[in-house]
């Protein structure tokens, strides 16, 4: 550091201020040096620049709180702190990170655990068939034994006791009771978190904790206990990264909090300015809707019913929905990602295992049928358009046909009264009246829909859904990763085709300013529940606290 | 994918012009060459052509050819069994083989379904697991035409019948032309001609353009509310079918129906042909058949001499292999590139 040089050559010159500065050295080290510095951080993947600028300083012995939407870097930045093999393989990084006051590039997980970094993952990093104590002390066995000593350390035989009374002791000190020769795959989630957690607190030289979101999978209880163990270990002298995006935990223990958004540090708060009301609108950030459309006040005829309907989404889970929707009506969902949104329309095209029921029209729907939920008059387009939306290899003509065509058999003559085949002409004319009125640009109808911009392709998705003219279109994302002008063209056909056609469209989406704009109702979930169901022109406040599910403890 | 002919291919066209120059050299009767590998060409390419509905529906490769392969083997059988000679002969035993195809392809279908993802590997082993049970039912098939069976004994049929009576060479002789000392075999390209064209017409068709949409996204296909399973099933029969037409074409040409263990002999090569053809992934087309069945076809036609002349004898065996196992492992491995990409 800087500055203890400057102390050093002071002392050295015998400078009259030399005992001063020691003396303000000795200060700085009593309150917690840093552990950890980040400065300038810089990550692109591919094209996408995933951080931007990140500084961060984390002293020793500090809770650290990281808060974010998923998307937001944190996890990359996590990867990068850790060594994570991903972040080298996809080009590594710019900007330094300095570990002890040293500068270090971490290259592999086995580099940064040597320094004495450890890290809980979002997804269990555990080994299914072996035990919970064999998990807690994998790669750091007790040995026994003299082959070892004569062959390699590699050899020895584990001695299994001695790792068992230390698993036991680890779990003891987090108050967590279970057995530590239960197999991992049979124990409950929570208890995996908590192996997880034991086995980085078993390390003897642990200096900094990163724990990326460690309490989505816990209860209330079970979560206040990791709170109460984060607290020991940092008076202890760990220090903790804690990546959550539970607002109430982030008051509750952190002593410094730093807002990330779209890969940039939005804010930076101190333990006694923490305010959860202030991290929600900076976590989400949108800024306050300026156009609003009129909304039509009409009949509440309910289409669709989903009750207690689950969908098995993996990093999408949809838990127990009781929600209806009325003809004719704009529905908009909305939810941090990965709280549950986007499974709604994926679970009803059958995309993913359900649970529960799906009326449709008052009558129960198979929703593993998918052809013949599209026959009934429901669509979908997805949010993923390369991998799911188009046929990038195929012409922008027959993409826009494509679902009319084969699967709901329309654009069809009978060529000599009996044969069907495909009337060119009708199709020609749907496809060139399409064009025109969502103002796909591209060379001519026949050019690769590969070729197009990100907000051509998606109206190519739009125009084929008009084509179906489906009873209820869902909608995914309509708007993720397209320019602005293309943006407004696709909100208004969505808006038209509601309108025209009448059909009934739920759009899920992130960009709440834009479901404020053209949805009659929006529906927020939270960790895969429903969480309220607003009317678009409710405050911020409300939709922040919708999103971060905070309300029900806030007693609103 | 843009059907340009690109690097590989002109590698390989260029190794089989100097393997022509050097048969020359060797003083080989090159008009005769020339002419062998037409014949070479046909015989094989409507096995080829087998690969195609399979690829274009995202299914893999044929390795699974053997179950198509049988089923025209039996096709064959009953013709003869029949007496049915000449051309009718022939035509008689394709039309025969449909039936057998189509229940043998249903039954593959059904198990590539359920290993989606897997199903090269399932395809070949499949075509392992099946020609033992064919070994058990060609010895006691209860034919009764003396020429199809073991000449002791006179029960089970025995591993090569011989065509000579009934249809063999029908198609090779149909109007020969000669151009010189080279001759070409009209009839016979004329057949193939007219089965790649019905295979191109089918993916011009509702069908067809389904399949290649499956094949290139079946999500997207899923969510237009189109049947994907039913698709593949359909593709597998087609391929089943063509590859059981394509046995028919291979024996007359031979001039033996070749039973038991024979049929998994012409998996590999048919593979390593399409891919010698320019056909990487998920979208294979007539072109690349053509030029990958003649291409191959013509090396191995010409590298045996050659190698048996300057090497040392039965070096033809081992070249072929080379050749044939290969191309399929470069065709992985540049797949597997791609997709890194």
């Amino acid at each position: 550091m800087n500055l203890s040089l400057l102390f050093a050559i002071m002392r050295v010159a015998g400078s009259p201020c030399a005992d001063i500065g020691t003396l303000l050295l000795r200060r700085r080290r009593i309150m917690g040096k840093y552990v950890l510095e980040v400065k300038n951080l810089e990550k692109y993947y591919g094209q996408n620049k995933v951080l931007d600028k990140v500084d961060l300083s984390v002293r020793k012995g500090e809770i650290y709180g990281l808060i974010g939407a998923n998307g937001s870097g944190k996890s990359t930045l996590m990867n990068i702190l850790f060594g994570n093999s991903v972040i080298a393989a996809t080009g590594g990084y710019s900007g330094d990170v300095l570990f002890e006051g040293e500068k270090v590039k971490l290259r592999s997980t086995t580099e940064a655990i040597g320094r004495g970094i450890g890290m809980i993952y979002q997804e269990f990093m555990l080994i299914p068939e072996m035990t919970v104590a064999e998990n807690i002390k994998l790669t750091r066995e007790n040995t026994k034994g003299i082959l070892g000593k004569v062959l390699s350390p590699e050899l020895c035989f584990v001695d299994r006791k001695k790792d068992n009374e230390d698993a036991a002791g680890v779990l003891e000190q987090l108050g967590f009771e279970i057995d530590n020769s239960y197999l991992v795959k049979n124990i409950s989630v929570n208890a995996k978190q908590f192996v997880e957690i034991a086995r980085e607190v078993n390390k003897g030289d642990l200096k900094l904790l990163l724990l990326d979101e460690p309490t989505a999978v816990l209860g209330d209880e079970d979560a206040g206990k990791l709170m109460k163990v984060l607290k020991e270990l940092a008076e202890k002298g760990t220090s903790v990264i804690f990546c959550t995006h539970r607002l109430h935990e982030i008051c509750q223990v952190c002593d410094h909090v730093t807002v990330l958004r779209d890969g940039q540090v939005v804010s930076d708060y101190g333990r006694d300015e923490l305010d959860m009301r202030t991290l929600a609108r900076d976590m989400i950030g949108y800024d306050v809707a300026a156009v609003k459309k009129e909304h039509q006040n009409r009949e509440e005829k309910e289409i669709l019913k989903f009750e207690d309907f689950s969908v098995y989404m993996p990093g999408e889970f949809l838990d127990g929905l009781n929600l209806q929707v009325y003809e004719g009506e704009i529905l908009g969902l909305t939810s941090l990602s990965g709280h549950g949104k986007l499974a709604v329309g994926y679970g009803v095209m059958g995309q993913f295992p359900v649970k529960g029921e799906f009326l449709y029209g008052g009558a129960g729907v198979d929703v593993k049928n998918v052809r013949k939920t599209i026959e009934n008059g429901l669509f979908l387009l997805p949010d993923d358009r390369k991998n799911m939306g188009l046929l990038l290899e195929h012409s922008v003509r027959d993409n826009i046909v494509f679902s009319g065509f084969y699967g709901r058999n329309l654009f069809q003559k009978k060529a000599a009264g009996i044969f069907p085949v495909r009337d060119r002409k009708e199709m020609e004319r749907c496809v060139e009246e399409q064009m025109e009125k969502l103002e796909i640009k591209c060379e001519s109808a026949g050019q690769k829909v590969k070729e197009l911009s990100g907000g051509n392709q998606q109206k190519v998705c739009i125009a084929r859904a008009v084509l179906v003219a489906p009873k209820v279109l869902f909608v995914m994302e309509p708007t993720r990763g397209v320019d602005i002008g293309a943006k407004e063209k696709i909100l208004n056909s969505l808006v038209q085709i509601n309108r025209e056609q009448g059909t009934t469209v739920v759009v899920a989406s992130s960009e709440l300013e834009e479901l404020k704009r053209i949805s009659d109702r929006i529906a927020v979930f939270c960790e895969g529940k429903l969480s309220r169901i607003l009317p678009p022109d409710a405050t911020d406040e409300e939709f922040a606290f919708a999103f971060t599910g905070e309300e029900g403890k806030d007693g609103r | 994918m843009d059907g340009k002919i690109k690097l590989p291919q002109i590698i390989i066209t260029a190794f089989m012009l100097a393997l022509f120059v050097l048969a020359g050299f060797l003083g080989m009767d090159i008009p005769e060459l020339v002419s062998g590998s037409f014949t070479k060409f046909v015989m094989n390419g409507v096995l080829v052509l087998a690969m195609i509905p399979m690829i274009n529906a995202g299914v893999g490769m044929n390795f699974g050819l053997p179950v198509g392969i049988v089923a025209g083997l039996l096709g064959m059988c009953m013709a003869i069994q029949f007496r049915m000679t000449g051309i009718t002969g022939f035509l008689g035993a394709v039309a025969l083989s449909v039936i057998p195809a189509v229940l043998l392809g249903l039954l593959y279908a059904k198990i590539l379904n359920m290993v989606k993802g897997k199903e090269d590997i399932a395809a070949i082993f499949i075509g392992y697991s099946f020609i033992p049970i064919m070994n058990f039912v060609w010895t006691v098939i209860p034919f009764t035409n003396r020429e199809m069976l073991y000449p002791v004994g006179a029960k089970g049929l025995r591993p090569k019948i011989s065509l000579e009576n009934y249809f063999g060479n029908v198609l090779n002789e149909l109007m020969v032309l000669k151009l010189g000392k080279i001759s070409v075999p009209v009839g016979l390209l004329l057949a193939y001609a007219a089965v790649c064209l019905l295979v191109y017409g089918f993916f011009k068709t509702k069908g067809g353009t389904v399949m290649l949409a499956v094949g290139e996204n079946e999500k997207f296909c899923q969510l237009s509310g189109i049947r994907i399973d039913r698709v593949r099933t359909m593709a597998i029969v087609l391929s089943t079918v063509i590859g059981a037409a394509g046995i028919c074409v291979y024996a007359q040409t031979y001039g033996f129906v070749e039973l038991y263990n024979a049929p998994l002999s012409h998996s590999f090569p048919a593979v390593s042909a399409i891919l010698i053809g320019g056909c990487i992934g998920r979208r294979a087309k007539i072109s690349h058949a053509v030029l990958g069945t003649y291409l191959y076809q013509t090396i191995y036609l010409l590298s045996a001499p050659i190698a048996n002349a300057i090497l040392i004898p039965q070096m033809s065996e081992i070249v072929r292999m080379i050749i044939t196992n290969g191309i399929i492992l470069y065709a992985f491995l540049k797949q597997e590139r791609r997709r890194r990409q």
